[in-house]
């Protein structure tokens, strides 16, 4: 495969990747929770993703209609909790740490450790690519980065040209301004985790469009998706989709070029260099977050 | 319209403010003066419901307010303009304006109330998509000022708008005061510029260590030899 290809279908991938870190990077920067129950969240979309396509026989995108909600009020649900329990960043990533053990534990007891992969007479998605040229593009990385463009794009303007958004962007500069301001940051908190957890949803299902299924992957994911989340600058919500293009491209490139076991040593190299020179993110004007 | 009766009030566990009785009535300008302190941010901190570690009573038009959440205290008409300004830097002025206008009673109306603000001040307007961070100090505070206009309050919380800025602006602010209040808005107004205070002002309290030490008529007060010792230094 050549470089180029390598890149593309990389860059590709990295939408999907976008798509696991943008729930992560919102709630770190403006909920100031380091939620890795993230991961467990986006491990449990995909495994029902799996289960309810194959026992109803349906389309897997149609079970983002039971998904997203169920895992928007789930994230929800914890967010009130970490509240309630009063953590802290730091807290945050040990408590949330904890439960994403339990959720990868549930998936295991659920589902066994076997391998999963949706059945592909369901799945449309699941192969083929579509050619420009001599270069292919993956129908199910495919899928995956459109989805990523549409909903952080979406996301995105949501943020800029709302009431919401623009209360969002205010409570996460400084609180107290914003409840003197007339905005309720408790009801504020709980929409923000919701919709982290239905963005986990879409990139759960997403990842079980193109993936086996093993209820370990968030062990593969954390690495990557938090590469993202840094690079793109926490919080922002654009710069997590370009640092997961970047991301994905380069260490597809990086496994093409050299082995596929450098790919996370040139990503972490990256990171190194980019939180050297530019400690806020790779895609953030200015010194400030 | 304010009323604020035998106010403690604590940060973690220093108390601040002990026992302090005050009242704004409708479209009144009163002045908080006093040292460095004296514990008139506490003041402005506790009315605007930022800080809920108090006891006693704050009424609103009535309503007791004493223990209600910051944003419940805006929707009754309150609106706060911070000690250092705290603009959201990140946003545009524009969307700083906007974002004040949030209260439910606010947004409908806000297109209007938005040209009022920048009849108030020009300089809002001319800068309106700069990211606020940019702006001068003296912009910064008319920013907030402008964003407490946005949200149409009928009480104006002011804490220390003179701080850090040249006495070209300074005039510029305290027109702003002035312009408010015939609006018919009731202004609080915390303030170490004494001189400036009282010029806009009807009655003024003199607070010292957390204590009000005495109050009335900016006339009486001027001459008051406690306000002289402990302001001015004499």
């Amino acid at each position: 495969m050549s470089a180029v290809q390598a890149a593309l279908t990389g860059a590709l991938l990295g939408g999907l990747y976008a798509m696991m870190a943008v729930g992560l990077s919102v709630s770190w920067g403006m909920l100031r929770v380091i939620n890795l129950a993230h991961f467990g969240m986006i491990l449990l979309g995909s495994y029902l993703s799996f289960a309810l396509a194959t026992s109803w026989q349906v389309d897997p995108l149609l079970t983002l209609l039971v998904t997203v909600p169920l895992l928007a009020a789930l994230g929800a649900a914890l967010h009130w909790v970490y509240e309630r329990t009063g953590l802290v960043e730091f807290t945050s990533l040990l408590v949330s740490f904890g439960v994403m053990i339990i959720m990868i534990q549930l998936v295991h007891n659920i589902w066994s450790a076997d391998f999963r992969r949706l059945a592909p007479e369901l799945n449309r998605y699941g192969s083929g690519s579509w050619f420009v040229g001599e270069l292919a593009f993956p129908l199910p990385t495919l899928v995956a980065f459109g989805a990523g463009v549409v909903l952080i794009g979406g996301g995105w303007l949501l943020l800029r040209t709302t009431f919401l958004g623009r209360a969002l962007r205010a409570f996460a500069e400084d609180r107290d301004m914003a409840a003197a301001y007339g905005i309720d940051h408790r009801r504020l908190g709980m929409l923000l985790a919701g919709a982290s957890g239905a963005t986990a949803a879409v990139a759960g299902t997403l990842w079980a469009l193109g993936n086996t299924l093993v209820p370990d992957a968030p062990f593969e994911w954390i690495g990557i998706v938090f590469a993202v989340v840094i690079l793109g600058g926490i919080g922002q919500v654009l710069g997590t989709l370009a640092a997961g293009v970047l991301v994905g491209a380069l260490t597809s490139v990086a496994s093409v070029l050299w082995e596929s076991t450098t790919s996370l040593l040139v990503v972490f190299l990256v990171i190194i260099i980019a939180l050297l020179l530019r400690p806020a993110g790779l895609f953030v004007r200015g010194a400030a977050r | 319209m304010l009323e604020v009766r035998e106010l403690d009030a604590f940060h973690g566990h220093a108390q601040a403010l002990w026992g302090v009785d005050l009242a704004v009535g409708d479209a009144e300008v009163v002045s908080v003066i006093g040292p460095n302190g004296a514990g008139k941010s506490t003041l402005v901190c506790a009315v605007a419901g930022l800080l809920r570690t108090v006891r006693g009573r704050i009424l609103v038009d009535g309503h007791d307010l004493t223990t209600v959440a910051a944003h419940r205290v805006c929707e009754r008409g309150v609106a706060i303009v911070p000690e250092g300004r705290r603009v959201f830097g990140h946003l545009t002025v524009h969307e700083n304006l906007l974002l004040g206008a949030h209260r439910r009673g606010a947004r409908s109306g806000h297109r209007a109330t938005l040209a009022e603000v920048h009849e108030l001040f020009p300089r809002l307007a001319e800068r309106a998509t700069q990211p606020a961070r940019n702006l001068s100090g003296g912009e910064q505070q008319m920013l907030a000022i402008g964003r407490a206009l946005m949200a149409r309050p009928r009480m104006l919380l002011l804490d220390e708008p003179s701080l850090g800025l040249a006495p070209v602006v300074l005039d510029e602010v305290f027109a702003a005061v002035r312009a408010i209040h015939a609006g018919g808005v009731s202004v609080l107004l915390v303030e170490q510029d004494i001189e400036r205070a009282l010029a806009v002002s009807g009655r003024a309290y003199l607070l010292a260590e957390g204590r009000v030490v005495t109050a009335g008529p900016v006339d009486q007060l001027r001459d008051d030899p406690q306000v002289r010792r402990s302001v001015l230094g004499q």
